[in-house]
């Protein structure tokens, strides 16, 4: 009897704890998922999307089964004439035309190249001629460089099972998909191409896509530097502000500490007009009198000046600058010290840890911020990885892939940064419980 | 300084004391320059602002400052003074009410009978003017379109903060005290149920429109056909202007009386505000998670043993301790929440881009995107600045409110 209930107890519990975690594992699920769901639509190409595949082709080994080795083709030139193909057989009905790009080229090519006036990397219209369904391997495709006609070939997009159209009728997938081609020799009668396969760009092809179209290697420069700039001012300022609120002595300390409080309750639209225009006046003061031409807008200073006084992490300071045992600054009087020292031999070495999540929020904060830059910024100089992201979704909106990889460029920063650091963040937003 | 005590200090001493001083005033010399870059700053980008987007709020301003007009950008959000009056006189006569209720506990005798008068005749009359002011304004703005359009986005403003406080309030709680457990892991939990909150929302919003709201490749109209709930005339998320009281009555094919379709009270918030109220939803219930499990650690574990000794089951002690005592917490959040989504700009600009700034049809315009639109896209400043002190205005009675029902409400521990 007593057995039988013990197990009763047992069985319970075991369903209570199977409950807790089946919730908490669908909470952590429905957290994560959006950000599997994006990587996952980075890496396909834009046929897989539209058809709604789950699963990249990418991410299974198909692609890179049976590449081919690198092999350099020597192939025929014909002078080419007006409405032909130099004399190659052009189907009638050809499955594509397009151009794909030859990114490098050997030193003896670049040179004859750039006596014609042309630089790498070339735009090469290719033809593909004639495709026969049955026949597993490559296509003979024509392209011309200048005036010559080139005779190539292509790979075929049955690289494997499963594939549900020729790819290379799309010419996005045919330039992600097909072979890196490198003109390595250019004598007169022989073009020799090397044909590599490239599994790397295969796989993170709409990442490099991205990070050309929309020019996310400034934007993304330009936010680590902002990052950086402001969460510098927002140290040096919050760590003098946080120890005389803490530390020191004066008159109108706490209406002044209260006054530093009331800030955190205005939202950002009501500043933000009044702020935009304040920093316009300045701008054109600057100029007027200084005669520095864009000193705010289209520049650092609007970016990051306006958030170097913290609150927040002033606040945060000085709740642990306030613990630091009175006995430690006496000892530090009698040796001749004064506050300034005290703060940076003493007290800085001893708050690593509250340093630290201010270091950390505010450089997230900083990296995520959207509003103001939308606004001070017109130009791309100093435009934030966010608002350029905004303006990629807008072009890119048809093709979902690729702004998903932009996406994924803007948060991969941030999660790196978390996961070194999460336990500074998270501890600093629950001891202080600010900024909603 | 005069010497108050009256007794003859000796030179050593009047020297330490002049020390002393000097001392003093040189701290405080040095605190205001310690202070005075976070200082000079706050006041430029954070008070200075205050003073003059009222001061812009008063002018003709588009780019250029214009004339002095008053009031007008003010009459032009809300209608005509008088009704507006009556409402914050409403309001003013509601909180006097207060006041008056909370001198009646400490009273007694003849004056609480009279207090208690004066209590019912100001909520009355207060009430009164209140409903009579709103009536008003919202007469006018029938026919007034600048006036229907600020009171609209009011209105879904407030449509949006009853649509995702609670739950992520709901949701939060619930984790918080399933993590609370002894659980395994629970720093992984924490950490990724945080990860929505910490990352760009520009990334975040884009993700949710363009894969998980968009209506034919998305996410969530695949989960809908796949569990069978509908496959045909699947809801168009962010691109649905109808309320969704309408779309819920045409999906069970009850029709709907006229008077509830043209409602915008009756309709409900249209599915685009709802999409965007289940992404909100995602960010933040994790940031609450966090707070609460905060607040959580901060109750002293022997309530629970006592309890539990008297023989309470764990509903009583989630019902008598867990609960009051995380009160604070829970209005702090509150707060926090519905400020949140006064302020709530970002995500709904990139979640509405291509439909069109708070589109479709200006359905998920909430306040502050109405602000942001007048500033931006019309560039009335004045006007923007006026609706951005309005905005302003309601969040302070808003914290009022809150803190006057916290102080009688919550159990501090």
């Amino acid at each position: 009897m007593r057995k039988a209930d013990s197990t009763r107890i047992r069985l319970r519990f075991r369903l209570t704890r199977a409950f807790i975690y089946f919730v908490l594992i669908l909470g952590a699920v429905i957290a994560v998922f959006p950000f599997l769901w994006m990587v996952l639509t980075s890496l396909k190409t834009y046929g897989e999307y539209a058809l709604r595949d789950p699963w990249p082709k990418a991410l299974t080994l198909l692609p890179y089964r049976n590449l081919p080795p690198t092999e350099d083709v020597v192939v025929d030139l014909y002078p080419i004439e007006e409405g032909t193909w130099g004399g190659a057989p052009r189907s009638a009905q050809p499955l594509m035309e397009g151009r794909i790009p030859i990114e490098q080229v050997s030193a003896p090519v670049a040179e004859q190249l750039a006596r014609r006036g042309e630089a790498p990397p070339l735009e090469v219209f290719i033809l593909v001629a004639d495709v026969d369904s049955e026949v597993e391997g490559y296509d003979t495709f024509y392209f011309t460089v200048g005036s010559r006609v080139i005779q190539q070939e292509t790979v075929r997009a049955r690289l494997g099972e499963g594939w549900k159209a020729p790819y290379y009728i799309n010419a996005p997938d045919m330039e992600r998909w097909g072979p890196q081609l490198i003109v390595v020799d250019n004598d007169p009668n022989h073009f020799v191409v090397r044909k590599t396969w490239r599994p790397t760009v295969m796989l993170i092809f709409n990442y490099i896509k991205s990070w050309y179209e929309a020019d996310f290697a400034r934007y993304t420069w330009n936010s680590v530097r902002l990052t950086f700039i402001s969460v510098t001012g927002v140290v040096v300022f919050s760590t003098l502000a946080a120890y005389a609120f803490a530390r020191m002595q004066f008159p109108g300390r706490n209406a002044i500490f209260t006054a530093f409080l009331a800030t955190l309750m205005l939202p950002e639209v009501v500043t933000l007009i009044p702020n935009y225009a304040i920093v316009i006046q300045l701008d054109r003061f600057f100029e007027r009198v200084l005669h520095i031409e864009n000193a705010w807008l289209n520049n650092w200073t609007a970016l990051t000046i306006p958030f170097m006084a913290s609150t927040f992490s002033i606040f945060l300071l000085r709740q642990f600058f306030a613990q630091i045992p009175d006995e430690l600054y006496d000892a530090a009087l009698i040796d001749g010290c004064g506050h300034l020292r005290f703060l940076l031999q003493v007290v800085l070495p001893l708050s690593k840890a509250p340093l630290m999540s201010v270091i950390v929020l505010n450089g997230i904060w900083s990296w995520n911020a959207f509003l103001w830059p939308l606004i001070v910024t017109s130009d791309e100089t100093w435009r934030p990885i966010t608002v350029g992201l905004s303006k990629f979704t807008m072009e890119a909106a048809a093709e979902v892939h690729l702004m998903m990889a932009g996406a994924a460029i803007t948060i991969i920063p941030i999660l790196i940064l978390y996961f070194f650091t999460q336990k500074q963040f998270t501890e600093g937003i629950a001891t202080t419980g600010l900024k909603g | 300084m005069p010497n108050t005590t009256g007794v003859a200090r000796s030179p050593q001493e009047r020297a330490r004391g002049r020390g002393a001083r000097r001392r003093r005033i040189r701290e405080a010399l040095e605190a205001y320059l310690f202070l005075s870059p976070a200082a000079i700053l706050l006041f430029a980008f954070g008070i200075l602002p205050v003073g003059y987007a009222f001061y812009i709020s008063l002018h003709r301003w588009r780019i250029q400052k214009g004339d002095f007009i008053g009031l007008a950008n003010y009459t032009r959000l809300l209608g005509p003074s008088p009704k507006v009056a009556m409402l914050l006189v409403g309001i003013g006569l509601l909180i006097g009410a207060y006041y008056v209720w909370r001198a009646i506990s400490f009273q007694s005798g003849g004056w609480q009978v009279g207090l208690r008068a004066i209590l019912a005749a100001l909520l009355i009359i207060g009430g009164l003017t209140l409903v009579l002011g709103a009536d008003g304004m919202v007469r006018y703005a029938a026919e007034e379109r600048t006036v229907r359009q600020y009171l609209l986005s009011v209105l879904r403003t407030v449509f949006y903060s009853a649509g995702t406080v609670p739950f992520q309030l709901i949701f939060a709680f619930l984790l918080a005290n399933l993590l609370f457990q002894q659980i395994r892991g629970r720093s992984t939990f924490r950490m990724l149920y945080f990860l929505p909150y910490i990352t760009p929302t520009v990334a975040t919003a884009a993700v949710w429109r363009a894969i998980i709201f968009e209506p034919r490749q998305g996410l969530a109209n695949t989960l809908l056909s796949f569990l069978g709930v509908a496959q045909e005339n699947l809801p168009r998320w962010i691109l649905e202007p109808q309320g969704v009281v309408v779309l819920l009555g045409e999906w069970l094919g009850i029709s709907l009386p006229e008077w509830v379709v043209s409602s915008p009270v009756l309709s409900g918030p249209s599915l685009a505000m709802v999409a965007v109220c289940i992404y909100n939803i995602w960010v933040f219930t994790g940031y609450n998670t966090v707070i609460y499990l905060a607040g959580l650690g901060a109750i002293p574990y022997e309530l629970y043993e006592a309890a539990e000794i008297d023989g309470a089951g764990r509903w009583q002690l989630l019902r008598h301790i867990t609960l009051p005592l995380v009160s604070p917490t829970t209005y702090f959040l509150t707060l926090m929440g519905i400020i949140g989504t006064f302020k709530a700009v970002n995500h709904i600009y990139i979640m509405t881009q291509i439909v069109g700034l708070g589109g479709p049809q200006d359905t998920t315009t909430t306040a502050a995107i109405y602000i942001f639109k007048q500033f931006r896209e019309g560039n009335r400043w004045g006007v923007a600045s006026a609706a951005a002190f309005i905005l302003l205005g309601i969040i302070l009675l808003l914290t009022w409110v809150q803190n006057r029902v916290a102080e009688e409400r919550v159990h501090y521990a």
